[in-house]
């Protein structure tokens, strides 16, 4: 049986988002769908958790959003990545594979 | 905001619905699959707009919402919560605006601080030589004019009657008779000093204030609203005032009313020079109140020396004028400066003790108000337990429930407040009509300054603060399991602790208030019933000035001859006097006198004494006790007579030599063989009310010695009516027409109400100490049966229990009222001994009731037991009528 999916690792939604949005603009359940289609089915995210994290992009100018029709012509509101988001995706993106290595190391030290 | 926020929600369910019900998924079960995986989109949209500034102003609003509708749907509580709190409030911001009006506010004039007042006490009228203490306040004309030339550090120096004067004026082509009103005499610079100039027309200026200007006269705002209809061609109009040609040049400011804060201030300003009394402007007189301003860079302490200085330099060169016993005293003169920002002090010093005995009153309301607000807002804290919980168990985070219940309470804090402020303003009006009695204008506005509005706010607010972080410990202090599982029926807990102790709290200061009301009330009735020496029922006091009417002595004879004729043929009128002044009118004279074949004795107060026409004693209802009374026979031409009183009699009369008989006089020894005494009448008040009697002695109308001029004008007719004195005011007005219709009628008043207006301040204390007294009572009755009916909800099961294990109403009610009672009990022991200690500061304001008079003590602690019990015996009632079966299941 597949492992339960569990919460994202903490303080990484910011930057998923901002990756998944890299990609191409996409509304809030797209997010959803993509980080967890990425993830093989790894993390689950919460609605809540979303949306406080969009809000909080979206203040600091990382993204911003519009209203478009989805392609089951619904309205839904975009987000879109920054010239000033994208810039933070790369740098967060070097320090998390900088990290990710010195955790590595100190776990296969022993 | 919200809106988008929705729309991008609901968007969001619903493409993760479709998607689930693509695989085949009923749309019902969809929506509750995405909700268990995603999370409750609720708490989410919760979570997401707690995030956002704009949050805390929505979340503000929805608190105030829920806080409305909550309030709503419990209206008793709610009313009962702001009536208190309005109360509370009101009746201290009234106290606080009276204070704040009375006793801090300064004149409305220029720079007020830079007034200084030469003088520290309120002596009046007249005095000759040195005076009480040897600090100086009143000023003969020659040495005002002395200081003003000498004493460059004032940059005005002005001077002005110390009382105001009667005027009778008619504004000229007016045929109606003339009218009464007040003026004040000073000098020329005097609106210079305050820097006031005039609303129309000018101000006075020092041309005007010299012998041989044309009289001109400056009237106050007020008046020339509300006599005048605000007629601007009463600028520049001629009046006769008191029989003297006057122009009338301007209206001063609306808001100044003077020098002196008072009831009834002057209605006209009139130059000292214009004074008709001309010995007022020789060097005996000193009738002046001098006040100056002080050039900035002056120094207070310095200017005093120099006063002091000139002031004994004046006196060591007019020792002629004053009289030869008091040159001992004339090294000991000296002039107080003191801060004249606030004007004569008068009403300042009348009222201190007063208001500040009511600011404690109120205090003290105002804190059992408090308690008793606490009291319900515990019961309810206690009684929402569950429903606190229930929202903690759902999801609330407890700082959201902490905020909403300190909403609640601060909105309930300012509802009360409003109403406060409301109670304030009416309650201030009616203390300012208790407080001036008779007064046709008080220049004091009711209305709450900008300070005592930030006062009552701050109150609320405190309340309100102070409550809500109160409830809110105690509601956080809940948890929710325990008080889902009812560990809240236990039969005590700590929040009934507080409550209990809150009620002693308002019962021992219910108690204090109580007894302190009684004790000025009894107070009152003991000056208002007191033994005056005289009858007030069925007599009117007319209070006339034939001197403003142009009557010289010469002519005062055909005058008091008319009166007399005439006064006793209207209808109802039993009897008929004239005399210089009324027992307890306001006036009242003394003079040394001499007696003939004793040395003069100075050890003790002048006697008072009076002028007085036939029946006088009669119609005031004074008992003679011997001799004869002054009668129709007694004119200037017969031996001069004095008749005298019980007090006149032992003062001076001593070692029971009979004083019918004896002669005296006044003025010096040659004097001592004027006026033959003729009979001894009972002692009368004329002027203090708590003191003994004043040694008096009574002349007839018109004896003078030889060769003097009568001093002592008719001021007063007495009349004693069949009926009540009010129904025939008319007549005696048609009468005084018909006699000389230039004779004004000042005032004209039942003697019940003249000796009534002696004790308006202790009636204004009384009234307000019943008041809040009453108050009191009513709250700590509220407190009680609050707590006790809390206490009865709350053992509901336990009463069930025991009546179903046999227990009967008695030891019911016992149980029930066994707490209530301890409480009082506690409550009064706490109080009665505040009471007392409180008692003793009192002592000294109470007329004839020692301050720790056992009947009022448990007069009041027998009515505060009756209205508690009875008041906590109402929920005890319900008790014993629970049905043990309903109990067992009631939660």
């Amino acid at each position: 049986m597949a492992e339960k999916p569990s919460d994202i690792v903490q303080g990484t939604l910011d930057m998923l988002i901002l990756k998944t949005l890299a990609l191409e603009p996409m509304h809030g359940y797209g997010i959803t769908v993509r980080l967890e289609q990425m993830s093989k089915g790894t993390f689950r995210v919460n609605a809540g958790s979303l949306f406080v994290a969009l809000q909080r992009l979206q203040r600091a100018g990382l993204i911003r959003s519009e209203w478009k029709a989805t392609e089951n012509s619904r309205r839904a509101k975009y987000y879109i990545l920054t010239q000033q988001g994208r810039k933070r995706l790369d740098s967060e993106t070097r320090e998390w594979g900088r990290q990710v290595a010195a955790i590595a190391r100190i776990l296969e030290a022993s | 905001m919200g809106r988008e926020l929705d729309e991008e929600m609901g968007g969001f369910l619903e493409m993760a619905a479709q998607e689930k019900m693509s695989q085949g998924m009923s749309r019902k079960a969809a929506l509750r699959e995405v909700r268990l995986e995603r999370g409750s989109l609720e708490i989410a949209k919760e979570v997401v707009s707690a995030a956002t500034w704009e949050s805390v102003l929505e979340t503000c609003w929805q608190d105030l919402r829920i806080g409305c509708r909550t309030l709503c749907k419990s209206p008793s509580f709610t009313v009962v919560v702001v009536l208190t709190l309005a109360l509370g409030i009101g009746a201290t911001t009234a106290i606080f605006t009276l204070i704040d009006a009375v006793m801090l506010k300064s004149l409305p004039v220029a720079n007020p601080r830079q007034l200084y007042r030469l003088g520290d006490n309120n002596n009046c009228c007249v005095m000759v030589g040195t005076q009480n203490g040897g600090s100086f306040v009143l000023y003969s004309y020659p040495l005002y004019e002395h200081l003003r030339d000498h004493t460059p550090e004032f940059t005005e120096l002005v001077a002005f009657g110390s009382h105001l004067s009667d005027l009778s004026v008619r504004r000229h082509g007016d045929s109606a008779a003339v009218e009464p009103y007040k003026g004040e005499f000073v000098s020329g610079n005097y609106f210079d000093m305050f820097g006031i100039g005039a609303f129309a027309g000018r101000t006075l200026t020092e041309k005007d204030d010299r012998s041989g200007a044309l009289p001109v006269a400056v009237m106050s705002y007020h008046t020339w609203q509300t006599r005048f209809g605000g007629d601007p061609s009463v600028i520049g109009a001629a009046f006769t005032i008191n029989t003297v040609a006057y122009t009338a040049v301007g209206v001063a400011p609306p808001r100044f009313y003077g020098d002196t804060l008072r009831s009834d201030p002057p209605d006209f300003w009139l130059p000292l020079a214009t004074n008709p009394d001309r010995w007022l402007f020789s060097p005996e007189p000193e009738w002046l109140y001098l006040m100056g301003r002080l050039r900035p860079d002056a120094a207070s302490e310095q200017v005093q020396a120099r006063l002091t200085v000139e002031l004994q330099d004046w006196l060591g060169s007019h020792r002629e004028v004053i009289p030869e016993r008091d040159w001992k005293d004339i090294a000991r003169q000296h002039i107080r400066l003191t801060p004249g920002g606030r004007g004569v002090e008068q009403m300042q010093t009348n009222y201190a003790i007063g208001l500040h005995l009511l600011v404690t009153l109120s205090a003290l309301l105002l804190l059992i108000a408090c308690a008793n607000i606490a009291n319900l807002l515990l019961a309810r804290g206690s009684a929402n337990r569950s429903q606190t919980a229930v929202r903690l168990a759902l999801g609330a985070s407890r700082s959201r429930l902490v905020r909403q219940m300190l909403t609640e309470s601060v909105l309930l804090a300012l509802v009360g407040g409003a109403a406060g402020l409301y109670v304030a303003y009416v309650g201030t009006h009616a203390i300012l009509l208790l407080a001036f009695r008779g007064a046709h204008h008080i220049p004091i506005e009711a209305r709450p300054s900008v300070a005592v509005l930030g006062f009552a706010l701050l109150l609320s607010l405190a309340t309100g603060i102070v409550f809500g972080i109160a409830r809110a410990w105690m509601s956080s202090q809940s948890y929710p399991a325990d008080a889902l599982r009812g560990a809240g029926r236990s039969t005590g807990d700590r929040s009934s602790v507080a409550q209990k102790s809150l009620v002693i709290v308002q019962v021992a200061f219910s108690i204090v208030l109580l007894i302190g009301a009684g004790l000025v009330t009894q107070s009152l009735r003991n000056l208002e019933r007191q033994n005056f020496g005289f009858v007030t029922e069925g007599r009117l006091i007319v209070n006339i000035a034939p001197s403003l009417a142009g009557y010289t002595p010469d002519k005062l004879d055909g005058l008091y001859q008319r009166l007399e004729d005439t006064l006793p043929q209207i209808p109802s009128v039993l009897n008929a006097s004239l005399s210089w002044y009324s027992p307890l009118g306001g006036n009242n004279a003394n003079e040394r006198v001499y007696i003939q074949g004793k040395p003069p004795d100075y050890g003790w107060t002048a006697p008072s004494w009076d002028r007085v026409g036939p029946h006088y004693f009669e119609t005031i209802g004074t008992r003679l006790l011997r001799g004869r009374v002054i009668d129709e026979h007694d004119t200037p031409a017969a031996r001069h007579v004095a008749v005298i009183n019980k007090t006149f009699a032992h003062r001076l009369f001593p070692n029971h030599d009979d004083p019918i008989g004896q002669h005296f006089g006044m003025g010096d020894a040659s004097h001592s063989g004027d006026y033959e005494i003729v009979g001894i009448v009972e002692d009368a008040k004329y002027q203090d009310t708590r003191g003994p009697a004043y040694a008096t002695f009574f002349l007839p109308l018109l004896q003078a010695p030889p060769g003097e001029p009568v001093r002592g004008w008719v001021g007063a007719i007495e009349l004693h009516v069949a009926g009540k004195p009010e129904n025939i005011e008319s007549a005696v007005r048609k009468t005084l027409a018909d006699v000389d219709p230039n004779l004004s009628v000042l005032d004209m008043v039942s003697f019940g109400e003249q000796v009534a207006r002696n004790f308006n301040q202790e009636r204004l204390i009384a009234r307000l100490a019943e008041l809040f007294g009453v108050l009191a009572l009513v709250l700590a009755c509220v407190g009680l049966y609050g707590v006790t009916a809390y206490a009865v909800a709350r053992r509901t099961n336990e009463i069930g229990i025991r009546m179903a294990l046999g227990a009967d109403r008695r030891n019911i009610l016992g149980l029930v009222l066994r707490s209530a009672l301890v409480q009082l009990g506690a409550g009064l022991a706490i109080g009665i001994p505040i009471a007392l200690a409180g008692g003793r500061l009192l002592a000294s304001q109470l007329y004839s009731v020692k301050s720790y008079d056992p009947l009022i003590l448990g007069l009041a602690a027998v009515i505060l037991a009756a209205c508690a019990l009875s008041a906590a015996s109402v929920p005890a009632q319900h008790a014993t009528k629970v049905d043990p079966l309903i109990a067992l299941r009631y939660e």
